[in-house]
């Protein structure tokens, strides 16, 4: 069922914003109330080792499990990362509050300005995770983002909450290039799209081909480009178009185990960000390039690497592959020894891929 | 071996002239380094046994400074000891083997040989006679200027002058090929630890290129002297044993009129002319006031029936305790007489003991150490002997079987320390207090025990951190009160060292560490004639562990104290720096304006013990 148009912003991003604001000032009050009573201060994280990562069958992702360790002021080792962690808290709560983004290297650098010291970037991403995982919150939300970017584009209009362009809109078909999926977009609320299928391309290549080709028109659909394994705003931008938006997800990635996983992650999270819950598009398909198309299209392939093959049978060990076509296709690449570019499909002519294969595919015309 | 060889009898000089390898003037390296010692050495070991808290000063001084090294130095070791008698100095400085230190005690040397050997080193090497200023009671000084005849081994006097003087002492100066470009560095750490090892000297060092060492004296009361002794069973061997009972036997004696004119003294009879009875009655009167010669003929005579008149006219032949027999013979009859001896008789007693010696229990309780009674005559028993076994009637097989039993004979007493000079726990510690100026420091000195017959003591002491730099542990030995230098790899008390587990002890890296060991004994083990490194005897490795354990244990409980400290520190380092952080932080977070109380916490904080 196709949802109806919105004219209206639901406003969730600037609800999202409160009740965090509210999260970090408990957790601080909590903090200011131990020190007055001459109580040394602890968060309680939640263990991300790898025996507390356990799969959720039926949230379809890795969560993880109840096991959490005391970071207290009063342990002598641990007092430096307590203080590091209740300093992001505190600078995540500036961001917050005056809507200013960071980058996570960004993070480690401003650390310097309050004499609280990071060995290196490594230690500050891990506390970041640290927070995180405390307050079951993504690090976009604490308008704190990665170095790399993805893109978007299509019909889909946004409205601003960024400082300075608070209630302005703009539609994400007005630039050929796509847009950066951003700190402002991550933070915008979605108003309205004519769209009815999220398409995600592996390659800025691709997308922009696909643009050219006005995919977004043919199959009224919004193009994002992941650049490999999407980042988490992408994932997130990915989760609200479906959830909020309505949009069915397709993935289209390289005919090689890395771009199956691609697939995976979007649809049900990596092990990496098991302590958040709102990344993922459970309902999400992969229309390809499956290994099988490989043999069916009789695509040009080049030999699979030692690495490849190693990491099939990581992924053959992964709950999430034990059935269906996730593992069907496992086998068949590992049968193959060979994997396929999404640029394969050059060889029929440029636009074969969109005219040709996109609508071939059963899954794509299932979720249409 | 050829009967045409000749044979020469040398004179000790000439013996040690031949073989100086043997006393350490090897090459002029060496022997520069062993002049030093030997000279330093006499005069501290002169200064202690007067109790004389000593000054030395040393001094080496090239005679031709641009002369390329090895050269001619002169040499001088000046004391404040007790000098040393005008008559006694041609000898002593002029002949091998002239000395004083021929008793069973702890000394730094011996005999007191090696200063003679540098002296004729010295003269073998430049030619020039050796200068020696003597004062023994602080007025007059005696100098001489002696050269050595080592065909003769004799001295031969070029100078003697008496001065006037204000203080007693010894200088002794020698002119000697030497090489101080290669034995500087060893001569300085000489003196360096000599001093250490010394704390009551003041010992000061004027070396060739200027320089000037000056160790001052730190604590000014003298150790005890050690006392001479007799020896210990376990420490004799035959020839010893051979020579012991010489000591105490006497041959027959001879009635010479030498002799008669002793006994009329003793009796009191050089004017009166007695018979027989009533010089028996008087010495019977003075018979506890007699010596032993005079013992022994009025004993003969007692048998003889004589009178000194009679006396003089014989000739004492055989005293055959065994058969009872007297054998003399007569001048005036020209022939031989054999009497009867009652054995019941006192004086037949004391003819018994004068030619067949003591009895065996008497010989051990009062010839040797720490020896009674009890612990004889089971020795007696345990070697085979019977206890009233006269010593002078023993075989040399029998001797042997003594000897052998001596140092098998399990319960005898340990040796008596009392001939040793440690220095003390309390001097060693303060010369290493002054010396290192450490963190930490303990000593030790374990009690006396024995190897082989020979009371031995081991002192210790133990420093750490302070003035001492990191690079690992630095071992200081010393053998009566005299550093060892050279050799160090085969030491026993290196060995020892080397076998600790220092993680144990909580002691990682290279540390600032210092340790000093001083053994003390009348016979320091040594592995070579070089006397630098001592062998590894299971008694006295075991006394040197144990003392090092013993130290090591110190160590540990200081370094967990310090490691305690830093701990506390570090965490009220931490607290200061991160406590104000959380609460600004939490302040705004909280939305609140003032800071929270949080000052009371620091001084929690350091009180909570580590938890990791």
């Amino acid at each position: 069922m196709k949802p109806k148009p919105k004219t209206q912003p639901k406003k969730s991003t600037e609800e999202r914003r409160k009740s965090l604001a509210q999260l970090l000032k408990n957790k601080g009050t909590e903090i200011y109330e131990d020190l007055e009573k001459g109580k040394f201060p602890s968060f309680s994280v939640p263990s991300r080792s790898v025996s507390n990562i356990v799969y959720d069958t039926k949230l379809r992702q890795y969560i993880l499990g109840s096991n959490a360790s005391l970071r207290s002021s009063r342990n002598m080792s641990q007092l430096r990362s307590f203080t590091q962690l209740m300093w992001l808290a505190f600078f995540a709560n500036r961001l917050v509050n005056e809507k200013k983004s960071s980058t996570l290297r960004d993070i480690y650098y401003s650390s310097q300005a309050f004499a609280v010291d990071f060995e290196d970037q490594p230690e500050s991403d891990n506390i970041i995770v640290d927070l995180e995982a405390v307050l079951t919150r993504p690090r976009e939300d604490l308008h704190i983002f990665p170095e790399e970017r993805s893109s978007v584009f299509g019909d889909l209009t946004i409205e601003y909450t960024v400082p300075g362009y608070e209630g302005k809109r703009s539609n994400l078909s007005d630039h050929p290039d796509g847009y950066l999926i951003g700190p402002s977009l991550s933070s915008c609320e979605l108003v309205d799209t004519s769209a009815e299928l999220v398409i995600a391309i592996e390659k800025g290549g691709l997308f922009t081909r696909f643009v050219e080709e006005k995919v977004d028109k043919k199959f009224k659909a919004i193009i994002v480009d992941t650049a490999g394994q999407a980042p988490r705003s992408t994932r997130y931008l990915l989760k609200r178009l479906h959830d909020e938006m309505g949009l069915p997800v397709v993935i289209l990635t390289d005919g090689d185990v890395y771009g199956e996983h691609i697939a995976m992650v979007i649809k049900s999270g990596s092990a990496n960000a098991a302590h958040l819950r709102e990344l993922t598009v459970p309902d999400a398909k992969w229309l390809g390039v499956w290994a099988s198309d490989i043999e069916k299209y009789k695509l040009p392939t080049i030999p699979m690497t030692e690495s490849d093959i190693k990491r099939i049978s990581d992924l053959q060990k992964d709950p999430r592959y034990q059935e269906g076509n996730w593992k069907k296709q496992l086998e068949i690449f590992l049968k193959l020894k060979r994997k396929a570019e999404l640029e394969a499909f050059s060889k029929y002519g440029l636009t074969n891929i969109t005219d040709k294969y996109l609508p071939e595919k059963p899954e794509l015309a299932k979720s249409l | 071996m050829s009967s045409k060889g000749t044979f020469d009898q040398i004179s000790p000089s000439e013996f040690f002239y031949r073989n100086r390898d043997l006393a350490g003037f090897s090459n002029p390296t060496r022997s520069l380094y062993t002049a030093v010692r030997e000279f330093v050495e006499n005069a501290l070991d002169a200064c202690d046994q007067q109790g004389i808290l000593p000054d030395v000063h040393l001094s080496i001084k090239a005679v031709d400074p641009e002369k390329p090294d090895p050269k001619p130095y002169i040499l001088s070791v000046k004391d404040n000891g007790p000098g040393i008698e005008s008559k006694h100095v041609p000898l002593a400085f002029g002949t091998v083997l002239y000395g004083s230190k021929f008793g069973l005690k702890q000394a730094r040397g011996m005999f007191g040989l090696g200063a003679t050997m540098a002296i004729l080193y010295g003269q073998i090497t430049t030619n020039k006679p050796v200068h020696v200023k003597s004062s023994t009671d602080g007025k007059t000084q005696d100098e001489f200027e002696l050269i050595l005849d080592i065909q003769k081994n004799k001295p031969i006097i070029l100078k003697h002058e008496t001065k006037d003087t204000s203080k007693t002492g010894l200088s002794i100066s020698i002119c000697l090929e030497g090489d101080y470009a290669k034995a500087g560095s060893k001569i300085r750490d000489y003196v360096y630890q000599t001093s250490l090892i010394t704390p009551y000297a003041t010992v000061t060092f004027d070396d060739p290129k200027g320089e000037k060492f000056r160790y001052t004296k730190i604590i000014r009361s003298m150790p005890p002297a050690p006392t001479i002794i007799s020896p210990h069973p376990y420490g004799v061997d035959v020839e010893t044993i051979k020579r012991m009972i010489g000591d105490s036997m006497f041959s027959i004696p001879t009635v010479d009129n030498n002799t008669i004119e002793k006994v009329k003294t003793e009796l009191g009879l050089r004017k009166k002319d007695l018979n027989y009875t009533e010089i028996m009655a008087q010495a019977k009167r003075r018979w506890s006031s007699l010596t032993r010669n005079v013992r022994v003929v009025i004993a003969v005579m007692s048998f003889l029936k004589m009178d000194f008149d009679k006396l003089s006219k014989i000739r004492m032949d055989d005293i055959d305790v065994s058969r009872k027999k007297l054998t003399f013979w007569d001048f005036g009859e020209s022939k031989s007489f054999t009497i009867d001896m009652d054995p019941e008789s006192d004086y037949y007693k004391q003819l018994t003991n004068t030619v067949q010696g003591e009895t065996l229990v008497s010989f051990l309780t009062k010839r040797f150490q720490r020896v009674g009674r009890t612990t004889a005559e089971k020795f007696a028993e345990f070697a085979g002997f019977k206890p009233e076994k006269r010593i002078g009637t023993m075989t040399n097989e029998e001797l042997v079987k003594l000897s052998d039993s001596l140092q098998k004979f399990p319960t005898f007493l340990s040796p008596d320390p009392s001939c040793l000079a440690p220095l003390g726990a309390e001097p060693l510690e303060k010369g290493m207090k002054a010396f290192f100026n450490p963190d930490f420091i303990s000593v030790i000195q374990r009690g006396a025990s024995a190897y082989s017959g020979f009371p031995f003591v081991v002192e210790m002491g133990i420093a750490y951190g302070g003035a001492i730099p990191a690079g690992g542990t630095k071992v200081y030995r010393f053998a009566n009160r005299i550093p060892l230098l050279y050799d160090e790899g085969s030491d026993v008390v290196l060995k020892v060292v080397g076998e600790i587990d220092w993680s144990r002890y909580k002691v990682k890296g290279d540390p600032p560490l210092v340790i000093v060991s001083h053994i003390c004994s009348t016979r320091i083990p040594y592995k070579t004639v070089g006397k630098e490194n001592v062998s590894d005897r299971p008694e006295i490795e075991r006394e040197l562990r144990l003392a090092l354990q013993f130290l090591c244990r110190k160590l540990a409980s200081y370094m967990s104290k310090r490691g305690l400290a830093e701990m506390e520190k570090k965490r009220a380092n931490l607290y200061l720096k991160y406590l104000p952080l959380v609460a600004q932080f939490c302040t705004e977070l909280a939305g609140k304006k003032k800071e929270p109380d949080y000052k009371k916490m620091l001084k929690e904080a350091v009180s909570i013990e580590a938890e990791t």
